[in-house]
């Protein structure tokens, strides 16, 4: 596979303004198909933006990175000793999603996270599937995020994972594809609200014509989650959301959905645990705390349990949730459901569980665990993308067409040594949509986030995050390496 | 509230407060100085030296960071001194180290606060670390301590409007009028004790210039004229800055102001020893019925130190009350 897009044969006759000489590369195209002409749902956007001049487009463009910065809508990168706080460019150009595809999205997202917590379920008390050998045991207890501690606990209401953020990508046919799920505590969700909110204050006028379905329930859905796995006798619980702190990446989200809900935002140092119960501390004295959505991994949630050094957490907590009096979302140890090693399995828990077939396939995923599999990869290094099993964020990879003769020796070395830790997969083009690049619209690869939550039943807000890979022809979308956002639209018919 | 929530509100508006408090000083002392430099020799100096007592003294009492000391170079040099008073972080008590803390405390609570509110002092924040601003801030300083100012008003000016004026609100407002106290009872000690020699009739112009400067960085100049049609006398200032029932930023008002709020905030049940209450109350009651002549004689410095203590303790009792200092 090509890595660069290349002008195909049939580039669109090239209209004026911001789509001038438009190209297409080899990879699935979301606003245009291969003969150049505007998908159907994309039409009427088509038609608006060739009535925009550059110019008009920038100025609109620089309203919403000042009304991001402005708002503080942003990240914290970690590069030097000190932290510093960017926005996440939203580049203003919609990806829009017809209802049709939507529907068959939304139905592989239920089914593929009702077969998670299942799974989680299963291999946290009886693991039926290790005994029936529908897995091997090996990747469950390599995977760094697996918790023994936490086994044959009973966690409320049966949920391990409240909160999903599922990546998905399409392949050069437009299929959607699951790349990796988000089972611990995914983030993004206030940038698909946000970046709505931006969009109609600076670009008003895309949005006629198309009835786009409205994602501002999110926060209230994710409240009714938290509510339902209150301790029973909690009739009015207080729910919290415990963040690590403004020095957080994500802490902007985390002060975003705390408000939207309504809850109070609090960190470690805000709780205290006594006789297995959770109090935070108010100006009031002591208040009963019943349910946490946390933004604290595992690691650093209780030093008595997990890493001893860390401040951020609540000495006791594992044990005051252990107890049943205090709820957790998400529930400890769900890493073993995300786990790059796990995902090549997802598809086969899904039969097992279901008794159905997947409805979003899997990526192809080598196992170099697998000696057979293991000297595919090393064979095809330069096809190939690499990822390190318990990395995340876009580090630890090798994008194999873009690697370079020394970056592959490092990774053939990295392989041999430690073979479990490592899986590949083919390169996918991820798919491109026009995105505002220096004056015209350019393609650029994206990729798609859903946020699928599960309480008294399993519900995907209509919308998602799209994130960007803004430098030409980059596979990598993540906001630590240089991606940015789109607002995504589900359309309603 | 989270007590760590109520400490952030009350910080920030302690430091918003500070922040546009020393803009203004800052604003009128340069003015001043440009009026000065034909009037009297040595006059600058003087004036330089006083505004680095106010600037200073701002720091010390709240023990935010041990003092500094002023820059090499600064005493000689009108630009350094009023960048390192207005933007150098490395100054604990500078403008922009203010506007920075107070960014870093809302930010932290900026669920709790309305939108417009975080979205306002956001703005100020990267207004003010733009470097073409802080150019042209060089250039024409009153641009500069304007947008604080305006920055700072509109922050306050926002929570009244949009926040319910429930604990939050109430802990924003405890901050903001005992600083005001604090400032208003030091810029008195200092500028009092600068101008205590001008007594001399052929000083008098410039005593006049000096006390006017007074009034105005507690923006009470125009509020005074229509109270007292003489020209600017010393005591009349003092009296007026220390007592005036109605103007919000004599000591007596933030006081009467800061113990209305505390009432609110404990509700009809108080649960802890009313200590804060009571320093307010004393500090208050001297305000009421202040005889100055008396004052005056013994001594004004003893008396603005007394009331900052007071008020100082005040602040820590209300902190210890409501578990602020964890």
């Amino acid at each position: 596979m090509r890595l660069l897009d290349q002008p195909s044969p049939n580039a669109a006759p090239s209209p004026g303004g911001l789509l001038r000489s438009y190209s297409q590369g080899a990879a699935y195209d979301e606003m245009f198909d291969r003969t150049g002409s505007p998908r159907d749902h994309y039409e009427v956007l088509c038609r608006r933006l060739q009535h925009i001049s550059p110019e008009e487009f920038w100025r609109r463009k620089t309203m919403t990175d000042l009304s991001m910065r402005q708002d503080g809508v942003g990240f914290t990168v970690y590069r030097q000793e000190e932290g510093i706080e960017r926005i996440w460019p939203m580049d203003p150009v919609p990806r829009i999603i017809p209802a049709a595809e939507w529907e068959g999205i939304e139905q592989g997202l239920v089914q593929r996270l009702t077969a998670l917590n299942l799974f989680l379920n299963d291999i946290y008390h009886e693991q039926r599937i290790l005994h029936d050998r529908v897995l091997d045991a090996r990747p469950i207890y390599e995977a760094a995020f697996f918790r023994p501690e936490f086994m044959d606990a009973v966690v409320p209401r049966g949920i391990y994972v409240h909160v999903c953020g599922t990546d998905l990508i399409r392949d050069r046919d437009g299929r959607y594809v699951v790349l990796e799920d988000n089972a611990r505590t995914p983030s993004g969700v206030s940038y698909m609200l946000h970046n709505r909110q931006v969009l109609k204050r600076v670009f008003p006028q895309l949005f006629e014509q198309y009835d786009v379905r409205a994602t501002d329930d999110y926060p209230a859905a994710l409240r009714d989650v938290l509510q339902h796995i209150a301790p029973a006798g909690a009739a009015d619980p207080t729910v919290v959301l415990l963040t690590p702190g403004i020095f957080n990446s994500a802490y902007f989200e985390h002060s975003f959905l705390a408000q939207r809900m309504g809850i109070e935002l609090v960190e470690g140092r805000d709780l205290l645990i006594d006789q297995n119960r959770v109090f935070m501390r108010t100006t009031r004295g002591l208040k009963r705390v019943d349910v946490i959505y946390r933004r604290i991994d595992d690691d650093f949630l209780d030093p008595l349990t997990f890493r001893p050094e860390s401040s951020l957490g609540v000495p006791g907590l594992v044990n005051a949730y252990r107890s049943g009096n205090v709820a957790l979302a998400n529930s400890i140890g769900t890493g073993v459901a995300d786990d790059k090693g796990v995902y090549p399995f997802v598809p086969a828990m899904i039969r097992y569980y279901l008794k159905q077939d997947p409805i979003l396939p899997n990526v192809e995923t080598f196992r170099a665990a697998e000696a057979s599999q293991r000297s595919h990869i090393l064979a095809n290094l330069d096809h190939l993308v690499v990822k390190k099993v318990n990395e995340s964020g876009g580090y630890g990879m090798l994008i194999g067409p873009a690697s370079t003769a020394a970056q592959r020796a490092e990774f053939r070395g990295l392989i041999q040594a430690n073979p479990r830790d490592y899986i590949a997969q083919p390169t996918i083009q991820l798919s491109t949509h026009p995105t505002f690049v220096d004056g015209r619209l350019e393609g650029r690869h994206v990729d798609c986030r859903p946020f699928i939550l599960c309480g008294e039943k399993i519900v995907v807000v209509p919308g998602a995050l799209t994130r960007v890979a803004l430098p030409r022809g980059s596979l990598v979308v993540n906001s630590s390496q240089g991606g940015g956002s789109k607002d995504t639209w589900v359309l309603a018919n | 509230m989270l007590s760590r929530v109520a400490d952030a509100l009350f910080w920030t508006s302690r430091y918003l407060e500070r922040a546009e408090h020393l803009a203004r000083v800052l604003d009128v002392g340069f003015h001043l100085e440009l009026d000065l430099h034909g009037v009297l020799a040595g006059g600058r100096e003087q004036e330089t030296a006083a505004v680095i007592g106010i600037a200073q003294i701002g720091i010390t009492q709240f023990g935010s960071a041990p003092f500094a000391g002023r820059p090499e170079g600064a005493e000689s040099e009108d630009t350094s001194l009023y960048d390192w008073l207005s933007f150098d972080l490395n100054n604990p008590g500078s403008i922009m180290t203010c506007i920075q803390h107070a960014r870093t405390n809302a930010r932290s609570v900026r669920g709790t606060i309305a939108p417009a509110v975080w979205r306002e002092l956001n703005k100020l924040y990267w207004q003010i670390r733009d470097a073409d601003f802080m150019a042209r801030a060089r250039e024409s300083p009153h641009d500069f301590f304007g947008a604080v100012e305006t920055g700072c008003h509109l922050f306050q000016g926002l929570c009244d409007t949009t926040m319910t004026h429930d604990e939050g609100w109430q802990f924003i407002q405890l901050g903001k009028f005992l600083e005001r106290a604090d400032l208003t009872l030091r810029l008195l000690d200092v500028k009092s004790r600068q101008l205590q020699q001008l007594t001399d009739p052929v000083d008098l112009p410039i005593a006049n210039l000096q006390w006017a400067a007074v009034l105005k960085s507690c923006l009470a100049y125009e509020a005074y004229q229509r109270l007292y049609i003489s020209r600017v006398e010393p005591e009349c200032v003092i009296e007026f800055l220390l007592t005036h029932a109605l103007f919000p930023r004599s000591v007596r008002f933030c006081l009467e102001e800061a113990a209305k709020v505390l009432t609110l905030l404990e509700g009809p049940t108080p649960v802890g020893d009313g200590k804060a209450e009571r320093l307010l109350g004393r500090a208050l009651s001297d305000l009421r019925f202040l005889d100055l002549d008396e004052i005056l004689r013994e001594g004004l410095h003893p008396f603005l130190t007394r009331a900052a203590r007071m008020c100082a303790q005040a602040s820590a009792a209300i902190q210890e009350q409501y578990a602020l200092i964890a």
